[in-house]
């Protein structure tokens, strides 16, 4: 009988999940991924969870429970760093450790742990982490070895879709194309063009976020997200940075609101932190105090948390949406009087 | 160009005779923080960044205000966010209109300190910059020394301050003694001091908690609300095994024959978190297992709000806690605790302490009288 292997819909498996799921698939696992996040979810979240931890990590609480009767194995790896100084966060390091610790029921939890700027692990370290995963399910290691091949390729492949390159962004600042299709309704509307910014597990979670995506598309606005962003832009923003900003989730987030507002080629910037998230509390400040420097761009930092009500956040896009499109109007018709002057 | 730095406890000590030894003798020693740094502070902070960041913007400004131009803080890339603090204070006290320079320090590595220090120095070369961060690291163990006495002392006291008279004393002898032999002997005077100087109730049967936890948040009374004098005050004797001198102290860490207390601490705590996660994760859970067998009856953890490595020891100190039968009292500091709410807690739980001390006391009895 093939194992069952549990991954929680949260925090970095919105960045691995292609890669994941295909490495246990290809090792004859049935991998099974706790379902979107709910209101339940979030419920139990929020009463298990320890207070201090960030709202998502509090989610993964959630997702854990929602898991632990179905499966034999729950993955929950300690992903450290790929990059020689930049960091991810210290909690996915301990993760593991502490859902041990909490919930001494769980079934056997897979953690291997990848940390190249602390521990400076090498792509043989990394192999020799991947084989201890892959020994639990087969005992061919040439099965794992080309497992982990696929895994890679279709992480590559599924990076190289979503990442957009230098060209296509020029095309969208210049209006010229769209990225995402967007609703029949609204298809006649000019639309506004929006970056949405955020960690990946904040965006692509539909419940936490609020579902901002698509109430942004319904609004007549094209979104790009900072997960879209070439990386080589975000490299050539952060290099204005005396220090290194040394968290690796963080760069893209920062890089991308550092780079709309040095160049525009966007309407809005709206920003999604989460409350108590560490390298969130500083990026956030850095963005709001270069935002205000350069006031041509506006720029909405929304704070989630557990407590955070779906109406008031509603309000307050719509009203950012509609002061965007007001001033996008105004823009217009200021232009041509200008020019004749 | 005057400098500055943070105020770190008694550490500020050593942050000044460090530099009189560079040469530097323009320097604005930081005020010891009051309520009104912390609001300085977190008025210009972001929101939910961790309680040291608001404390030492509120320390800068204060300083500057007092006239330094150069600022000494953490640097270069870590797993917290301490290591940059300094770009975003930076720019927030750009906006605020402050022209002032950055002395970073990455003070995990070596030739890092070494070189910034000789940059900042008054024509020291190589040599005698080492010689200097040697001063720097043997009058650390001095203020240690100092502070670890202060807080057992003024446990068993009779005449009330005395010890703290001595430790200041003391410290004041730490900061004015230059010469290495002479640094090297303060070693044995200062316990000396204490020993002849304070008047010690020899029939005080005192309970030990170590406190531990994130390093600014121990070391800083400012912060953590002078715990120790608190627990003091209660008749407990205190100790913190967290010290700076795990980066600084090179001639320790390169001797092979000690092992310094950070290193013992950790290999307990590699049994609950087994790599490395920042801070001071591994070795305060360490701690509650080594305190254990050495026979202290509690400890308190202690971190700033929204810590990120340090909430990864709160949530397994239950487990630890259980497992060693050693109580954990885990409190989080920052701008708005109030100071009867954590004497309370402290109160209750040093009364816990002693219900369970006289408890197995009873049962020790009970075990001699069916023998």
């Amino acid at each position: 009988m093939s194992k069952k292997v549990g991954i929680p819909r949260a925090l970095i498996y919105y960045k691995f999940a292609t890669m994941w799921e295909t490495f246990f698939t290809q090792l004859g696992a049935i991998v099974v991924v706790s379902p979107e996040t709910t209101k339940n979810v979030r419920e139990v979240a929020i009463e298990i969870a320890p207070d201090e931890d960030c709202y998502s990590t509090k989610i993964l609480h959630g997702h854990i429970m929602d898991l632990k009767d179905k499966v034999d194995y729950l993955f929950v790896p300690r992903f450290g760093s790929k990059h020689k100084t930049d960091m991810g966060c210290p909690k996915f390091i301990g993760l593991a450790d502490v859902l041990r610790s909490l919930y001494p029921d769980l079934p056997k939890l897979i953690a291997p742990h990848y940390n190249v700027a602390k521990y400076g692990h090498t792509k043989f370290d990394f192999f020799k982490e991947v084989l201890k995963v892959g020994f639990v399910f087969t005992k061919n290691p040439f099965r794992i070895i080309k497992a982990m091949r696929k895994a890679l390729k279709a992480d590559k492949e599924n990076k190289k879709k979503l990442i957009i390159d230098m060209e296509t962004l020029h095309l969208w600042e210049q209006s010229a194309i769209l990225l995402n299709i967007p609703p029949d309704e609204i298809k006649d509307e000019k639309t506004l063009k929006i970056a949405l910014v955020g960690h990946t597990y904040v965006i692509n979670d539909s419940f936490c976020s609020l579902d901002i995506r698509k109430k942004l598309q319904s609004y007549g606005a094209d979104v790009i997200t900072s997960e879209q962003m070439p990386r080589e832009l975000i490299d050539e923003q952060l290099d204005k940075l005396e220090n290194r900003l040394y968290f690796e989730f963080e760069r893209e987030i920062l890089g991308t609101i550092m780079y709309f507002l040095e160049n525009g080629g966007v309407d809005g910037i709206i920003h999604l932190m989460i409350f108590s998230c560490g390298p969130d509390s500083l990026a956030g400040e850095l963005a709001n105090r270069f935002a205000l420097k350069k006031q041509d761009i506006p720029l909405l930092q929304l704070v989630l948390d557990d407590l955070t009500a779906e109406a008031g956040m509603k309000t307050r896009i719509e009203a950012f949406v509609d002061m965007l499109r007001w001033r996008k109007e105004k823009h217009a018709t200021h232009i041509p009087t200008l020019r004749v002057s | 160009m005057p400098l500055t730095f943070p105020h770190f406890g008694s550490l500020k000590y050593v942050f000044v005779s460090l530099f009189h030894e560079l040469g530097r003798y323009d320097l604005v020693i930081p005020n010891k923080p009051s309520k009104k740094t912390f609001q300085l502070g977190s008025r210009y902070s972001p929101e939910f960044v961790c309680t040291p960041f608001k404390l030492t913007l509120g320390t800068f400004i204060e300083s500057l205000d007092r006239g330094a131009d150069e600022l000494g803080m953490g640097g270069g890339h870590g797993y917290c966010r301490f290591r940059f603090y300094w770009q975003v204070q930076k720019i927030i006290l750009e906006d605020l209109g402050y022209d002032c320079s950055w002395i970073r320090i990455d003070y995990e590595s070596t030739r890092d300190i070494i070189q910034v220090m000789k940059s900042i120095s008054v024509g020291c070369n190589t040599l005698q910059t080492i010689r200097a961060f040697q001063i720097g690291w043997v009058k650390n163990r001095l203020t240690d020394l100092t502070d670890q006495l202060l807080f057992k002392y003024r446990a068993i006291e009779t005449e009330k301050g005395s010890s703290k008279r001595i430790a200041d004393e003391a410290f004041k002898l730490i900061v004015s003694t230059r010469k290495m032999s002479k640094i090297r002997k303060l070693q044995k005077t200062i316990p000396k001091m204490f020993a002849e100087n304070v008047e010690v109730d020899k029939k005080a049967n005192p309970l030990k908690v170590v406190v531990n936890g994130e390093i600014y948040v121990v070391l800083e009374p400012a912060l953590n609300l002078d715990i120790y004098k608190r627990l003091n005050e209660l008749g407990v004797i205190t100790k913190t095994p967290v010290t700076l001198r795990r980066f600084i102290d090179i001639g320790q860490r390169l001797n092979p024959f000690k092992k310094m207390d950070f290193q013992i601490a950790n290999s307990y705590g590699v049994k609950y978190v087994p790599y490395r996660v920042g801070g001071e994760t591994q070795e305060n859970l360490g701690d509650a297992v080594l305190y254990k067998k050495k026979g202290w009856n509690g400890l308190v953890h202690l971190y700033p709000f929204t810590c990120m490595p340090e909430i990864i020891a709160r949530s397994i100190f239950p487990q630890v806690s259980r497992e060693t039968d050693m109580p954990v009292l885990s409190l989080v500091v920052d701008e708005h605790t109030g100071e009867a709410g954590f004497q309370t807690r402290l109160e209750a739980f040093v009364d816990l302490l002693e219900s369970k001390r006289e408890e197995m006391l009873k049962k020790r009895k009970t075990k001699i009288a069916s023998h």
